[in-house]
């Protein structure tokens, strides 16, 4: 299954932007980001599915949280970032 | 044992706050450190701390509330991140000395607005009088520790503002005991403790930040770890090392206690059992007490001497037949020589939610013959 992870600057950076999507409804984990899309060395990002991203940046939008990166799962299980 | 020291440390908690470090103990990981359960079960103890202290002293952002080991640490942080050699730093006559010993050890230009005890009105002219002179820094404790005085942190606040003054707010003695909205006073720093009216354990403690801190500890903080600086975000930027989650974990329901409680009750319970105990113990021969006239201006903390008597023996006595409250300087000499009880300093009693007026009542059903000559 795709999915996207918005790669955020901290844990509770990303612990703010999955409670903004769960409260509108939006299922959101919080996981360690994988190596390869880490950046500056260990952060945190947050998983939702690939049909949620448009109504997920919206809200994040509105209540003012800005994602540092967005990348989508690829079949090879690689990430390709996606351009904002 | 009556306990009566609750500016020191509150001794009866809800029975959630050592159930929950005590469970933390054993199933709460490090924050930040790994991406499995007990990790992210941390995680969510953290989050769900910063959150219920950002309700409390509202504050939009918990990312604002930092994590540190007392007040005394948050204060460091804070002071230290605004005061240089030389600075001129207005402070009341009534701080402790996690203000003071800093700013001393900086070498900061310290001026002190003097005022007398109890009176507010002097108190906001004696900062504005001390801004007007020019003033780099104004650093401010909401309650005295050792008299109970209300100092009139809202109008400071104010001034500071009016003048571009950075304020740091020492909220030790009112956290969880008076209302406090961090975003209205426009501060640059808030401290407090945990372990205090907010009912957590020994070790905890937070800041709340309104402008970029500089970190009083370097290391690890499982973000962006390839970079050899601090990151430049909070809260990471003030939290290196391991947390004390097993700490953070009580904290959070210290507060949650403090949430459902109101604060506005805790005050008014504390401000009739002070009040009450004050009355009492000025019909008492040779006690003298510092009481407010105005008991709005008084939070759950009095002080009080008995004539002709060391306040170390009255204490030592008192402790020894079950009431613990504590004697001597209360680490606040300023406070003292601001009130001129330097030189013989006070016994302090100090309330909590979980006081009782019955308690108040044995108190000084065992204090009274103590103060009888011969």
């Amino acid at each position: 299954m795709l999915y996207y992870l918005i790669v955020c600057r901290s844990l509770t950076y990303a612990q703010r932007t999955a409670a903004a999507l769960e409260r509108a409804g939006i299922t959101a984990r919080i996981l360690r980001s994988p190596k390869s899309i880490a950046g500056e060395g260990c952060s945190h990002s947050v998983k939702i599915s690939q049909r949620n991203l448009p109504d997920s940046l919206r809200i994040l939008r509105r209540v003012g949280l800005t994602p540092k990166r967005i990348y989508i799962t690829a079949g090879d299980g690689s990430y390709q970032e996606v351009a904002l | 044992m009556i306990y009566l020291d609750s500016a020191a440390t509150t001794l009866q908690k809800p029975a959630a706050v050592a159930r929950s470090s005590a469970w933390a103990i054993n199933h709460l990981a490090s924050p930040g450190r790994g991406g499995h359960r007990p990790a992210m079960a941390a995680a969510d103890t953290a989050f769900a701390c910063r959150e219920a202290a950002a309700r409390l002293f509202h504050l939009d952002d918990p990312e604002q509330v930092v994590f540190t080991f007392n007040a005394t640490h948050g204060l460091n942080i804070a002071i230290k991140t605004l005061a240089r050699p030389g600075s001129r730093v207005v402070i009341s006559g009534y701080e402790h000395n996690a203000v003071t010993r800093p700013l001393h050890a900086l070498e900061a230009d310290i001026r002190v607005a003097r005022s007398p005890l109890f009176d507010q009105g002097a108190a906001l002219d004696a900062f504005r009088r001390e801004l007007d002179r020019g003033a780099d820094l104004a650093v401010c404790t909401h309650v005295s520790n050792v008299f109970g005085f209300i100092l009139p942190v809202e109008d400071i606040a104010a001034l500071c503002r009016e003048r571009g003054v950075p304020l740091i707010i020492d909220a030790s003695q009112s956290a969880g005991c008076l209302p406090l909205d961090f975003t209205a006073l426009g501060a640059a720093f808030l401290a407090m403790p945990g372990h205090k009216g907010l009912y957590g354990p020994q070790g905890t403690g937070l800041l709340l930040c309104g402008i970029d801190p500089t970190p009083l500890l370097e290391g690890g903080t499982g973000s962006e770890s390839k970079r050899q600086s601090m990151p430049d975000f909070l809260p990471d930027r003030l939290e290196a090392g391991t947390h004390n989650i097993a700490g953070v974990a009580g904290l959070l329901e210290g507060l949650r206690f403090v949430e459902r409680r109101g604060v506005s009750a805790i005050a008014a319970q504390e401000s009739k059992l002070i009040q009450r105990m004050g009355d009492e113990l000025r019909a008492i021969p040779g006690v003298e007490v510092f009481q407010a006239r105005n008991p709005a201006v008084q939070a759950g903390v009095l002080s009080f001497r008995l004539k002709n008597t060391d306040c170390e023996n009255l204490g030592e006595q008192l402790g020894s037949r079950g009431i613990a409250l504590r004697a001597g300087l209360h680490c606040a000499p300023l406070a003292h020589e601001t009130a001129g009880t330097l030189e013989t300093g006070t016994l302090r009693a100090s309330v909590s939610a979980f006081n009782t007026s019955r308690e108040i009542d044995q108190f000084l059903h065992v204090l009274r013959p103590l103060c009888t000559p011969g």
